[in-house]
């Protein structure tokens, strides 16, 4: 669970900023040793930090294990963690597992993309929120479920869904969700 | 400290706290705990007790495994035994503090169980309620009992001593232990974990490596999170004991990342073994050496196949490669490595400190020990189980799972994953090993069971795993790459009403192609989802093809709307109930007039199928759709009339043997195609059953009468008191086409001894008698044998003709009883009694009475209808005595021989289910007669469906569906707040007013009402895709 410390590192990710950027991946690359099983575990240390892998990162961890970039570029595409765009503050992830599908799921994850106005590995363009489906939290018990920032909240409604992008929305005192 | 000194500490810890003075309470903070809100519990839980400078032990512990039941606290009071509350909420948990831990009630009324010696007045005990007691406790012996985040714990309940006794065996020895034992992998395909080992143990090679697959990626799975979660010393003893038999140094325990919680304990257990020795350099001082390295996931499904599984170890993609050469040969970095699953550890673990022989008198002949289960779905027990091997899935999902939810129609389960299959219902007796569940086409997997009801639809299931697994495929191998992605694009087709004919099988051929040819197991099991659904619920695939009709009103691309795709007849809803919302009262009549000619009638007495598939029901409470079609029915006016089609008259005559709904409503739609309609009844009044069968107090004469009326205004012509018995004179005398929907008015006999007896009735005649006004004199204590609407009718009636005391007397449970459940309850509400699970068995008539004597039944093993068949118990048989027996068990048509065409069960004529055409040319037939006793709505289905295909054989269009009003614009779709408003409830007459009388009982809503229900209404049909 990644996400939840990237999110208040986004901001400072602006492009003019890269510097700060190659001396950060500097600092989290000396703290491992260069070998090639490592390069996953970087992958995640540098999302945890980053919030995602910018371009810099895969040409420095390319580097430093003495890979060809395309192999550190096709690792970080293959698992579903990794992301190379910056994503929204507030990650809000919807389950879609067995037991979420058969309790309605698909219907939770509509009601989300409809009151952001995002799909699946979109963010908000206020970068406000990021949206992911996820194949199965394993809180099927409680189905359907949807996480939003590591709380995982189950037997969600529409309404429901509703409830918390509105509070969440409030506290963050953002445009986001005005429907 | 050595181990021994470590043992006596942890015991003397753990002993202290038990016989501490001071109360003990363990919270339950597994995932599924804090997600159903066990932090503010415990929180509410602290302030509470400080509050009361309550001194107490608080121990966080992990899943019992009732999640359905979380947030869950267990209370142990210094010389009480424990008791367990489910479903708390801060609230709760502060009146449980003032009222057992400050004064002592215990609160029978919140408790769940108690545990442990002793017992207390009102609480069951635990381990007695049916969802534990079939639960055997190996492998989570330790969950939701002891702190995962306390090593002290583990070791004083005799954690690590399968560990200390494995280090003064040989490898050899723990090897031939664990092959004893008789485990097989609880990954899902369950090779023998002993034999494995023995691979890796035997192959050459200094350094070799030991895997624990903890990347639980099945969606529908969580036993190996909630393992690790409550007892992760449980799984990592397994891991050491199994790395010192095969020789490994070094342990990688692959966890996928969104587990944050299992990884935080694991990481927690991992540092207190450091600290005690158990973990690093000579082990317990044996000199075994042994180092763990945690990997977490990155996302990716098929890094559960070893082969890809070690390669995202080494840094790589997750990639799975060809075998052989088998791990055990050349695993990681081409070492030698074993790569057991969670769940095996857990149980290696149990074996070592308790034997092999005692682990194998657990499960079947070939499948020893336990299993664990995520049961989810739509059960009613959802959680994680342990269950002895062999166990049927029907003791799963009745007795442990506690059944279906809202008593739905249960459907099956589907076992393994996206690489299991279906199961279903009738296989239900199934026991739960290896070999079976691969015989019916699914695989034990890793333990993901999901329970489907009848509102899950099978071709959408499909679609559902097809999409997982196509979009996880690693796309290495074309057979799977392609193969996913081909099966996938034919299910959607289907599930969006563009399915080929050919499709299911091409589905079939696909599938087996992919499941032969494709590299690993991701791929090889992938089409099983496919095969199976095709397997056991082909009908399903087939009326999706070939009716663009999902019967679980599941598929958007079919059902836009669920309630107007469940209609039979296909009423318009959404739209409506939208226009009684907007108050326009008219619109909302002409536009249920534009498919069914008996608004009214069905506003009355409509089963109303539609109800029990409203969105609305997911949130709080379905629509109540037959009260307001009853209300638009008595409050609009003849606007539809306007629009009414009324086609020029063709020379066409037809005749339609039948006033019941069925035969009326071709009648109406043929009149208006411009055909002369001619309907012949036997009985003096038109109507049927709605005129004979069902009571005035449901459905009062006025109304029958003013919609029969707007029949006739089309031209029909209804013949009543006569019966036609042959076809060949209505052929001379000159109709072209010829409707039988006779019905079915003759009641089924239960062919017991005595069923001829005076003073025994049967129920169809019996409503026929009461209707046609004849006097019947029943006495005052009346039987009714069965359990459908007619029973409920006849036992109504009864009472209004002055019995005194009326039984129902059905085979089954309430639960299973086919009568529409508000007829039910009215029944009761009206004092009717009715003795379930109870049959006749024979019947005598004695002095002036009937003495009936019957047999106590209990549920045995399920059906093909998923419910469970009624068994008797020997020697429960006892008599009652009545004044009338009346029986109502089932209805045929009455001598259907007589029109010389094809007969199949029950009596009823064969036909061709989509034209409705017999095997005589010109000839058609529907209704009751068909399809054996159903209801209103099916018939006026029935008849709307014979007249598109009669108007056809005359050389029309088929076409008679109207625009009575046409299109408007519609606002956005209103936004619910969940229980801001609870259904309405329909106003009744009181019960006084209602015996002896048949006045109509349900009363009709008022406007200001009616438009409030109507705008609880979700608008479905409004979604878009």
């Amino acid at each position: 669970m990644a996400n939840r410390t990237a999110v208040q590192d986004t901001q400072v990710l602006l492009p003019e900023q890269e510097t700060t950027i190659e001396e950060r991946l500097s600092d989290i690359l000396s703290s491992y040793q260069g070998r090639e099983d490592e390069l996953v575990p970087i992958l995640q240390h540098i999302q945890q930090e980053l919030g995602y892998l910018p371009e810099p990162a895969i040409k420095q961890i390319a580097k430093f294990l003495r890979l060809p970039e395309i192999t550190v570029f096709g690792v970080a595409t293959f698992y579903a963690q990794f992301k190379l765009v910056p994503t929204g503050r507030n990650v809000i992830k919807v389950c879609r597992g067995t037991a979420c599908h058969v309790r309605g799921g698909a219907r939770i994850l509509k009601e989300v993309e409809k009151q952001l106005d995002i799909k699946p590995g979109e963010s908000t363009p206020d970068l406000e929120y990021y949206l992911e489906t996820v194949a199965c939290f394993g809180a099927c018990a409680l189905a359907p479920v949807v996480v939003l920032n590591d709380r995982v909240r189950g037997k969600m409604t529409t309404p429901k869904v509703r409830g918390i992008l509105n509070i969440t929305a409030s506290s963050k005192s953002t445009d986001t969700v005005t429907k | 400290m050595n181990f021994k000194q470590i043992q006596s500490y942890a015991v003397s810890e753990w002993e202290a706290m038990l016989n501490s003075q001071k109360p003990r309470i363990l919270i339950g903070m597994g995932t599924c705990g804090i997600a159903a809100g066990a932090e503010d519990v415990a929180e509410a839980l602290n302030e509470k007790l400080t509050q009361h400078h309550i001194q107490a032990d608080i121990i966080r512990v992990g899943c019992i495994g009732l999640c359905y039941a979380e947030p869950l606290i267990e209370i142990i009071k210094p010389g009480k035994p424990s008791i367990f509350y489910g479903n708390l909420t801060p609230e709760l948990i502060s009146e449980i503090v003032d009222d057992y831990l400050v004064g002592d009630n215990p609160r029978p009324d919140l408790a769940l169980g108690t545990r442990g010696d002793g017992t207390l007045d009102g609480i069951p005990r635990l381990f007695d309620l049916p969802v534990l007691k079939r639960q055997v406790r190996i492998c989570l012996r330790n969950c939701g009992n002891i702190d995962p985040e306390n090593i002290n714990h583990y070791i004083a309940n005799s954690g690590y001593e399968g560990l200390a006794r494995a280090l003064k065996m040989k490898p050899q020895e723990i090897i031939d232990e664990v092959k004893k034992s008789g485990l097989r992998g609880r990954g899902g395909a369950g090779f023998p974990t002993g034999v494995k080992w023995q691979f890796c143990h035997d192959a050459p090679g200094d350094i070799k490596y030991i895997v624990c697959n903890a990347d639980e990626g099945d969606p529908g799975a969580f036993m190996d999170r909630a393992l690790i979660e409550g007892d992760p010393h449980a799984v990592l003893e397994g891991f050491l004991i199994s790395a010192y038999a095969i020789g490994a140094t070094e342990g990688y325990i692959y966890i996928r990342a969104e587990y944050p919680l299992a990884i935080q304990r694991l990481r927690v257990a991992l540092k207190q073994m450091e600290e005690y020795g158990l973990l690093g350099n000579d082990i317990m001082g044996s000199g075994f050496n042994f180092h763990i390295k945690v990997k977490e996931g990155a996302g990716a499904f098929v890094c559960g196949e070893e082969t890809a599984l070690m390669a995202s170890i080494e840094g790589a993609r997750g990639m799975p490669r060809s075998r052989p050469p088998f791990p055990a040969q050349s695993g990681i970095w081409g070492k030698p490595t074993n790569i057991n699953n969670v769940e095996t550890w857990g149980n290696v673990s149990a074996i070592l400190q308790r034997g092999a022989e005692w682990y194998a008198n657990h499960g079947t002949e070939k499948s020893k020990g336990t299993k664990n289960f995520s049961l989810a779905g739509k059960v009613n027990h959802t959680g994680l189980i342990e269950v002895p091997m062999g166990i049927t899935l029907r003791e799963i999902v009745y007795d442990i799972g506690g059944g279906i939810p809202e008593n739905k129609r249960f459907k099956g389960v589907q076992t393994g994953g996206p690489s299991g299959g279906f199961i279903p219902a009738s296989l239900m007796d199934l026991p739960v090993d290896y070999e079976s569940l691969a015989q019916a086409g699914s695989i034990m997997g890793s333990g993901g069971m999901v329970v489907m009801d009848e509102d899950t639809c099978m071709v959408d299931m499909t679609r559902f795993f097809l999409t997982f697994t196509q979009a996880e495929s690693c796309g290495k191998c074309i057979p799977c790459r392609w193969g996913t992605k081909q099966m996938l694009d034919i299910l959607e087709d289907i599930t969006n009403g563009k399915g080929k004919p050919w499709d299911i099988e091409l589905l079939e051929e696909l599938a087996q192609s992919v499941k032969d040819n494709s590299l690993c197991g991701l791929g090889q099991t992938a089409p099983n989802p496919v095969l199976t659904s095709i397997r056991y619920f082909r009908d399903e695939y087939e009326e999706h093809i070939k009716r663009l009709h999902c019967p679980a009103a599941v598929c958007k691309g079919l059902a836009k709307a669920p309630c107007s795709h469940t209609c039979p007849a296909g009423v318009d809803v959404p739209r409506y109930i939208r226009f009684i919302g907007n108050g326009q009262f008219d619109e909302a009549l002409a536009v249920i007039r534009e498919k069914i000619p008996f608004p009214s009638i069905c506003g009355h007495v409509c089963p109303h199928p539609c109800e029990a598939k409203c969105r609305r029901g997911q949130i709080d409470e379905a629509i109540a759709i037959r009260v307001l079609k009853r209300f638009a029915a008595e409050s609009g006016n003849g606007l539809w009339k306007e629009r009414a089609k009324m086609a020029p008259a063709t020379d066409k005559r037809v005749a339609i043997v039948g006033s019941g709904p069925a035969g009326l409503t071709a009648a109406y739609y043929l009149a208006k195609q411009g055909h002369a309609a001619t309907v012949f009844d036997a009985l003096p009044e038109p109507g049927g059953m709605m005129r004979y069968g069902i009571p005035q107090y449901r459905l009062p004469r006025e109304v029958l009468a003013e919609e029969i009326e707007e029949i006739r205004n089309t031209g029909v012509d209804i013949r009543t008191n006569t019966r036609i018995s042959s076809m060949d004179e209505l052929f001379e005398d000159g109709y072209n086409a010829i409707f039988l929907a006779i019905g079915a008015h003759q009641g089924t006999k239960l062919g017991i001894e005595g069923e001829d007896s005076p003073g025994v009735m049967e129920g169809v005649s019996l409503l026929r008698e009461i209707n046609m006004g004849n006097e019947v004199r029943l006495g005052n204590r009346v039987a009714v044998i069965g359990g459908g609407n007619a029973a409920i009718d006849v036992s109504r009636n009864a009472l209004r003709l002055g019995a005194r005391e009326v039984t129902i007397i059905y085979r089954r449970t309430m639960d299973e009883m086919p009568a529409s459940k508000e007829e039910v309850e009215e029944a009761l509400h009206e004092r009717v009694r009715i003795e379930f699970l109870t049959t006749p068995t024979r019947m005598e008539s004695k002095d002036g009475m009937v003495e009936l004597t019957c047999i106590r039944m209990e549920l045995g093993a399920l059906d093909a209808s998923g419910r469970r068949r009624p068994v008797p118990i020997e020697g429960s048989e006892f008599t009652l005595d009545f004044d009338t027996v009346i029986t109502a068990i089932g209805q045929m048509p009455e001598a259907p021989e007589q029109f010389g065409l094809p007969l199949i069960k029950g009596n009823t004529f064969q036909v061709d289910p989509d034209t409705l055409a017999t095997t005589r040319e010109g000839v058609f037939t529907g209704g009751d007669a068909v399809t054996g006793p159903a209801t209103v709505i099916e018939a006026i289905a029935a008849g709307r469906k014979a007249a598109i295909s009669i108007d056809k054989y005359l050389g029309g269009s088929g076409e008679i569906d109207e625009t009575l009003v046409p299109p408007e614009e519609v606002e956005a779709l209103p936004e619910i707040e969940e229980g801001e408003k609870p259904r309405i409830l329909v106003p009744t007459l009181p019960l006084n007013d209602r015996l002896n009388n048949f006045a109509e009982v349900e009363l009709c809503l008022r406007k200001e009402i009616a438009i409030e229900e109507a705008r609880r209404c979700l608008r479905c049909d409004l979604e878009e895709d």
